[in-house]
């Protein structure tokens, strides 16, 4: 179809400068919806950088390791060269090892690690605070902290036991902390790798090899590159740690902001249908003419058709520009919240020509039906000048339409659940669930209104019968307005819910687990199994115990473990007997489970369970550090540590199976009314050993201000939907207004006030928005009851679910008010009707 | 040979919200219009003249019966064909003149030749020469509004002459014009009978204007009372013919006429 042959252009250029609104109100329409779409997904983007960057706070640098399949250390010349592979930022080989140091009298255990000091200088990726890098077998690089708290310099010299006997080693640079974390797995002393490797007689030999990744790198996708390059006696996996657990709760809320986005696109598609056929409605009379003067069905569909894709196209490129302003201040909010820094909007190269692509579609796609309307015109209707007739009986289109939706969502779902699909699969489940609702609106809609008009007072009759009569009218074009409020709403009210749910079991899980006063942490983030006695953390839990004040004292250490070729995070923690349980058992009683942490059998996270299909009683071969151990579960646990992906056992345990004795977290309670008198040698013994001492307040403040950014983000992308929808509302009461033009009129000149006639407007907006709330309701609630059952296989364990009043009547109030003020315009443009005019025109 | 049949029609329009009977609006009506005719078909309001005329002009479909124009049955063929005949083969004048104001007169004058795929140069000269057929050549570069009543039905008279339709339906045509201006009207359809041997028929409820016209059929409650001849009128056609007296009745018989 080519503009030659567009027989009916010049009219409808004409129609464009004679009624600029008409076609700049669709213009507009089209570029709100677009502007949505881009907004809503390059605020997505914004969040998933957001979160990659609180993964980088967490971890320092994204990466993939590569291990030995069987366990142990390997050669490292069996890697083969992986630095091609895309957002690999360079190739890491790591050697580690247990050692002693001493300085004077004092005795630190300490984690050794070996590594190219020289070359992570030079690409900026180990940082250091005074010196330089250690390249001679006889120079280390301390953790500044820990040269601190042994209080050596640069040039000072330490004791370094090793294998071969004991090292005289001189200290030729200090590390800043957060640049070891990624590598360094709590290790507080580097050596030159081949220096490091030749006091353990194991020259050439590696632990791993940590392949450092750039930001915006898909770990994924360098695991399944890399898994094809390596031999078979070698395997790549993502290194499991705090960063494991933000890569979950970013997959969880990469669904969300998924789900988010595709609602967005779908209710795009209402406005953009919503304002297409009120384009036309407009112009039934001069349409019903051209057919009565000879123009065919065809010639019509080809007008409007034509007309959407130019109008989408215009309002497309002023969307896309709009999107683009819109999501700088909600991204720059979203980072902000997320506690990353904003540094411009990140757009992916596809979001413009796609989004621009979408207008022009999904206008095309939109006019469809008002087009079929438009050329199914009754050419009497021009001669009559009367308004469209109203659609009679039950629209069962659509019944089949939410019938084919709902047996998709519902398999799809089943399917998410059975794991035959993965949890990304119930995004379009979702959606496709909630347009269910929305293709069932022109059903269930009459009841509704006529239930809602009921609450309306008896002094306002007349205007309740005028405003439901011309809702019930036409029902198709009421299920467009209200498709926009029902998705806005069960948005709204269903995602509500499941956030704060989630929420609040991940307050749940952090307010067991961290039940203390004060928490100190050392400045790397795990350490590795160590062995025998010694000092360091050691002493500082020691040290606290000497406090006065002190109520009790729980010790956490944590170790990066294997289990069935994969990834786990081993918890040694304390379970005192007189505390309450800090685990949250699943099928399980807390009598059962500490008497079986007391007989050294582990519990295991809900998701490991779920990935290696373990139950109750099962043993499990477990590696750390190349030792491998049998471990019985005696039952799961919710955890959000490693995503869930932990294994935890008494210290006492961990110390027998593993050699694990680490103290990584020491949670402090005070006696009652001692707590702040404790911050003053908390922190010198912090201080001392070079660990963070933060309140359990901080903690959770900092917990809280992770998770509100999440929910926080997801809010503001919902927002959009309101507004969004109120567009649609204003173009549907306009709409009917134009309809009721000669009724109005005629009211008007019986004696109605312009007041009156407000008033009729502005209440058939408000009954739309209530409908469209009710139904938003029911969909929002099966939403979240979706979303459980959803996220399920996720995280391994149900959600605990509660009916929220709040979030149901903010969402439902936001409809209400959001309707009433959409209706402002229209119901001016009703008030100031000519008498004349309506009275005359037919 | 008729140019138009009507056969047998009837039309009920459907039911109003609330009650069960819908609304007959003609009853077995049987009519024929010869080439060259200017027939005026008058009656009281809601008698159904101007539901007949919109039946013969395919603008609505017969609820029983056949329309045939030029051997086509329009209550046979699909919405499209329908549009085409009403395009191509008949020709509309409206009481509200219905021209779209969007477009100059020329426009909408050559809006149904543009309709039909023709180049925009001929449809615009075809379409100022239809407007100087009917003394609206200067007046052609405006817009509706821009027009008095009479201006304005005499582009819409314009419009419907430009395809050189087979028949020409007017509904009303004067019933929104000052004496002068329906006087002018009525003598440009005359002419358009007399002077292109156009065949034009005609709604109103002026019987001054019916008068006008070769043939006059009378209705009440939707069905022909009346159908006749009328020997001294202006619009008489060239070849004398006789009516037949008016029966009282029209359903399902076809009024019989005599030549």
């Amino acid at each position: 179809m080519s503009l030659g042959v567009f027989e009916l252009r010049r009219l409808l250029v004409r129609q464009w400068t004679r009624r600029p609104g008409r076609a700049l109100a669709t213009i507009f329409s089209v570029a709100v919806a677009v502007g949505a779409v881009v907004a809503t997904w390059v605020s997505a983007d914004a969040s998933r950088v957001g979160y990659k960057s609180l993964t980088s706070a967490i971890e320092g640098v994204p990466a993939v390791d590569i291990l030995s399949r069987a366990g142990g250390r390997f050669e490292a010349s069996d890697v083969p060269a992986l630095a091609g592979i895309p957002g690999v930022r360079a190739v890491v080989p790591l050697f580690y090892r247990p050692t002693l140091l001493r300085v004077g009298e004092k005795r630190v255990r300490e984690i050794a690690v070996g590594v190219d000091a020289e070359r992570l200088v030079a690409i900026g990726m180990l940082e250091l605070s005074a010196g330089r890098a250690c390249t001679a077998i006889d120079e280390v690089v301390l953790d500044e902290n820990l040269a601190r708290s042994l209080g050596k310099v640069v040039d000072d010299e330490i004791l370094f036991f090793a294998r071969r006997g004991v090292r005289r080693m001189t200290v030729v640079g200090l590390a800043v902390p957060t640049s070891l974390r990624w590598f360094g797995e709590g290790a507080g002393v580097v050596l030159d790798i081949a220096a490091l490797e030749d006091m353990s007689n194991a020259l050439g030999l590696v632990d791993r090899v940590r392949v450092a990744l750039t930001p915006a790198a898909d770990r994924k996708g360098v695991v399944e590159a890399a898994g094809k390059l390596l031999p078979d006696t070698l395997v790549a996996e993502i290194p499991a740690g705090r960063a494991a657990m933000a890569e979950d709760v970013m997959h969880s809320a990469d669904l969300g902001l998924d789900f988010v986005t595709g609602l967005t696109v779908a209710m795009s598609w209402f406005i953009v249908g919503n304002a297409m056929l009120m384009n036309v409605t407009e112009r039934r009379r001069s349409l019903s003419l051209v057919r009565l003067l000879g123009a065919s069905g065809r010639q019509i569909r080809r007008m409007i058709t034509m007309e959407s894709a130019l109008l989408g196209a215009v309002g497309a490129a002023i969307g896309v520009a709009a999107g683009l302003a819109a999501a700088r201040p909600i991204a720059a909010g979203i980072s902000r919240s997320l506690q990353a820094p904003f540094t411009g909007l990140v757009v992916h190269p596809a979001i413009i020509p796609l989004s621009a692509l979408m207008g022009i579609l999904v206008a095309v796609a939109a006019a469809w039906w008002p087009a079929r309307q438009a050329a199914a015109v009754d050419p009497l209707e021009g001669l009559a000048n009367a308004p469209p007739p109203p659609s009679p009986g039950i629209p069962w289109r659509f019944v089949g339409a939410a019938l084919v939706l709902w047996a998709f969502a519902t398999g799809m779902l089943g399917l998410v659940i059975l794991e035959k699909l993965p949890p990304r699969a119930a995004v379009p489940a979702g959606i496709a669930m909630l347009l269910s609702f929305v293709a069932m609106t022109p059903v269930i809609l009459p009841p509704i209104a006529r239930a809602c008009a009921a609450l309306v007072p008896r002094r306002f009759r007349i205007e309740r019968e005028l405003a439901l009569a011309q809702i019930l009218r036409q029902p198709v074009r009421t299920a467009l307005t209200t498709g926009v409020l029902v998705v806005a709403v069960s948005n709204g009210i269903g995602l509500g819910h499941a956030i704060r749910d989630n929420v609040e079991d991940i307050r749940g899980w952090y307010a067991r687990l961290m039940s203390a006063d004060w928490v100190m942490t050392p400045a790397g983030t795990m350490s590795a199994a160590a062995e025998g006695g010694g000092a360091g953390p050691r002493s500082a839990e020691e040290d606290v115990r000497a406090i006065g004040g002190v109520d009790r004292i729980d010790v956490i250490g944590i170790a990066a473990g294997r289990v069935a070729g994969g990834a786990c995070v081993i918890v040694a923690r304390d379970v005192p007997d007189d505390a309450p349980l800090p685990l949250d058992p699943v099928g399980a009683d807390e009598a059962t489970v500490r008497a079986a942490l007391a007989r050294g059998e582990a519990v295991a996270g809900t998701v490991l369970a779920r990935r290696l299909g373990l139950v109750a009683g099962d043993d499990l071969a477990v590696e750390v550090f190349g030792r491998k151990t049998k471990v019985r579960v005696a039952a799961l646990v919710v955890d959000y540590t490693s995503g869930g992906a932990s294994l935890i056992l008494r210290r006492d345990a961990a110390k027998r199976l593993f050699g694990l004795e680490s103290a990584d977290v020491i949670l402090v309670t005070a006696k009652p009314g001692e707590a702040a008198a404790l911050r003053a040698p908390l922190q010198a013994i912090a201080d001392g050993r070079g660990m963070l001492l933060r309140s359990f307040t901080d903690m959770k403040r900092f917990v809280d201000g992770i998770v509100n950014g999440v929910v926080g983000s997801l809010w503001a992308i919902l927002g959009l939907g309101f507004l969004v929808g109120s567009l649609g509302v204003a173009n549907t009461v306009t709409m009917n207004v134009l309809e009721q033009r000669r009724t109005l009129g005629l009211l008007r000149a019986v004696g109605m006030t312009s007041r009156q006639v407000t008033g009729v407007v502005v209440l058939e907006s408000v009954l739309l928005g209530l409908s469209g709330a009710v139904i938003g309701l029911i969909a929002g609630l099966t939403t979240a009851l979706f979303i459980q059952i959803a996220s399920q296989p996720l995280l391994g364990h149900p959600i605990r679910s509660t009916l929220r009043p709040t979030v149901i009547l903010a969402n439902m109030l936001a409809a209400v008010v959001v309707t009433a003020l959409a209706a402002w315009i229209p119901a001016r443009r009703a008030a100031r009707i000519d008498l004349l005019e309506a009275v005359s025109s037919e | 040979m008729a140019i138009l049949r009507a056969v047998h029609l009837e039309k009920t329009f459907a039911a109003a919200a609330g009650s069960t009977a819908g609304v007959m609006a003609i009853r077995g009506v049987d009519v024929e219009i010869e080439p060259g005719e200017f027939v005026a078909i008058t009656g009281a309001s809601g008698s159904g003249k101007s539901t007949l005329l919109h039946l013969l002009g395919g603008i609505t479909r017969p609820t029983a019966g056949k329309v045939i124009l030029e051997g086509v049955d329009l209550a046979a063929i699909g919405d499209d064909d329908l549009a085409l005949v009403r395009r191509r083969r008949i020709g509309f004048i409206f009481q509200r003149y219905n021209l779209l104001p969007e477009l100059s007169l020329v426009e909408n004058v050559g809006l149904p030749l543009v309709l039909d795929g023709i180049p925009e140069a001929r449809c615009d000269a075809a379409a100022r020469a239809a407007l100087e057929t009917v003394g609206m050549g200067h007046r052609a570069d405006h817009r509706p509004d821009a027009l008095s009543g009479g201006e304005q039905q005499r582009g819409a008279i314009a419009r419907a002459l430009v395809t050189a339709p087979a028949i020409v339906l007017a509904d009303e045509p004067t019933g929104a014009l000052d004496s002068e201006n329906s006087r002018r009207v009525v003598e440009l359809l005359r002419s358009i009978v007399a002077d292109h041997g156009q065949t034009v028929v005609l709604v109103t409820h002026d019987p001054g204007i019916a008068a006008e016209a070769g043939r006059c059929i009378r209705m009440a409650d939707g069905r022909i009372i009346s159908d006749t001849l009328q020997p001294d009128s202006p619009g008489r056609p060239p070849v004398a013919r006789q009516a037949p007296a008016h029966r009282g009745k029209s359903g399902g018989k076809r009024p019989g006429r005599k030549r």
